[in-house]
């Protein structure tokens, strides 16, 4: 390859990259500005729940440094409260779901006594018993329950399917070489569900996070993005219940992004890519 | 046959019936047969015929319904690393590296690292896979997959070596230089090897004994003696003699004479 060649290559790249920066850079542009136009619109005709995106941005910092005006909660303390459910629902439902999952998964008979119960209660979404289970666990764990039923399902019944999936082959293979029963389970069945436990684990992502901010309208001791949400709602402060919405949106991103990468390192260590 | 003591492995009256819904179906009946030790088996028949099942009796993967499979005077009852199995869809785990995939039977009878190492590189070396030994098998081409494979079932040092097609799924120029490559490790370690396959070309090229296989219920049908020196000649006449000998019994069988 000759230098000229080699740098008509590199021009090559620059100029696909620069050309999906600079669309990145239009479609954000335009979606600001539109809504922008809305915003002023909306309020010339007499209609102000949607406020301009300075407004927001003003209601952004206050809310940031002093707390927004009705909770009166710095937005740290609203994001730390809804993570720290989130995770400690989603942290127990991967603990009780992976190894029932394994279970039901390797065992007809398990399968056979699970199956009826989780058939049953997988359809019922979550938010529809959240008010059972603040109810019955507390104000505290309520939310924490509601998350764990949302992530609950989707780890479960990955990690079933990537059991039951397992190629018969890996299994001959790791007979004809004298794998004992437990060793076929933790060499072969166990490595072989990660990728679908990954799965599992990403889908349980996106519900929970969608779960934890309607839980939080029942009720959120201690603040809540959701209860963010719904106080600054009901005053009718809109420029502040858009704080609320765009930080579920960055923390949202921020997971799946995360699941998404440590999805693509698990299969890269696994060697299935 | 009066060698009883030469032989490592014997088929006394072996049958395999799987029962059906109502019925049941004899997939291989009254075979017997005699293997002695460092020979090279072939056996051939038509798809169906029970040859598969036969190599997974031997394997332990499936019961024997009657009679019995003896290795070096011993029945089988299950799988064991006295028998080494290569699969024709290689059946390596995808998450371990070439060396991972062949230190598996050593990790399961508890060898330490720094001895699985050794004989892991041994068998790299042996089937020529130096370069590779931290590659995962997605990044590896079919006939290097089964050299994997064949690596992985030689590094328990089993008595046997048994292979269900291991080259059904390569192209035919990759097939025939993984042939010369079996001879020479088949030299080189010592094994006695029972290598189905349904190619007679294949057969004649390998084995030291070609069994054919009567279709369903497979059993013994003849038994011919390649004695052809290695490295043997695909174009030679005896070779020709020889194939279109099987060929035409194959065909006549097919017929159903």
């Amino acid at each position: 390859m000759t230098e000229k060649e080699r740098s008509g290559l590199w021009w090559e790249a620059f100029r696909r990259e620069g050309v999906k920066i600079a669309l990145t850079v239009v479609s954000l542009t335009a979606f600001l500005l539109i809504w922008w136009g809305f915003s002023i619109y909306l309020d010339s005709i007499g209609l102000r729940y949607l406020p301009s995106p300075d407004e927001v941005y003003n209601a952004f910092i206050i809310s940031a440094i002093d707390g927004d005006p009705f909770t009166q909660l710095p937005l740290i303390n609203h994001i730390v409260a809804s993570l720290n459910r989130f995770v400690w629902g989603f942290a127990l439902a991967l603990a009780v779901a992976l190894p029932i999952g394994l279970l039901m998964g390797a065992s007809k008979y398990s399968r056979y006594l699970g199956m009826p119960v989780t058939e049953i209660m997988r359809p019922i979404p979550p938010l529809a018993l959240a008010g059972f289970f603040f109810a019955a666990f507390g104000v505290l764990y309520g939310p924490i329950i509601t998350v764990f039923y949302g992530v609950f399902f989707p780890v479960l019944y990955n990690v079933m399917f990537g059991v039951r999936s397992v190629d018969p082959i890996l299994m001959d293979a790791a007979r004809t070489q004298g794998a004992s029963r437990l060793q076929l389970f933790s060499k072969v069945i166990l490595p072989f569900t990660v990728p679908y436990l990954m799965t599992g684990i990403t889908i349980g992502l996106g519900i929970g996070w969608m779960v934890i901010v309607a839980a939080e309208w029942i009720a959120a001791p201690g603040g809540g993005v959701g209860a963010l949400i719904l106080s600054t709602y009901t005053n009718g402060a809109y420029q502040y219940m858009f704080v609320g919405i765009i930080s579920v949106a960055i923390l949202g991103i921020l997971t799946t992004s995360l699941s998404r990468v440590l999805e693509s390192k698990v299969s890269q260590w696994m060697g299935m890519k | 046959m009066d060698g009883d003591e030469m032989s490592i492995l014997s088929f006394k009256d072996v049958w395999k019936v799987f029962p059906q819904d109502k019925t049941e179906l004899v997939a291989v009946k009254e075979f017997n047969l005699e293997v002695e030790d460092r020979e090279f088996i072939c056996i051939l028949g038509p798809s169906g015929c029970g040859k598969t099942t036969l190599l997974r009796m031997i394997a332990g993967l499936e019961s024997i319904s009657r009679g019995s499979i003896e290795l070096n005077g011993k029945a089988i009852q299950g799988p064991g690393s006295d028998r080494g199995m290569v699969f024709q869809d290689f059946g390596l785990f995808p998450w371990r590296t070439v060396v991972k995939n062949i230190e598996f039977g050593l990790e399961i009878r508890g060898i330490s690292p720094q001895e699985r190492e050794k004989t892991s590189q041994k068998y790299v070396d042996l089937v020529g896979l130096k370069g590779f030994e931290r590659s995962h098998p997605n990044e590896l081409s079919g006939g290097m997959k089964q050299r994997v494979g064949i690596a992985r079932a030689l590094a328990n040092d089993p008595a046997i070596l048994l292979m269900d097609e291991p080259f059904g799924a390569l192209d035919a120029q990759t097939r025939n230089q993984m042939q010369k490559e079996l001879l020479r490790i088949w030299q080189e370690t010592k094994k006695t090897i029972i290598f189905i396959t349904h190619s007679v070309d294949e057969a004649v090229f390998l084995a030291d004994r070609v069994v054919v296989m009567t279709s369903r219920p497979g059993t013994v049908r003849t038994i011919h003696n390649i004695d052809l020196p290695r490295p043997r000649d695909r174009a030679s006449q005896d070779f020709i003699n020889l194939r279109k000998t099987i060929l035409d019994e194959l065909e006549q069988q097919r017929q159903g004479v």
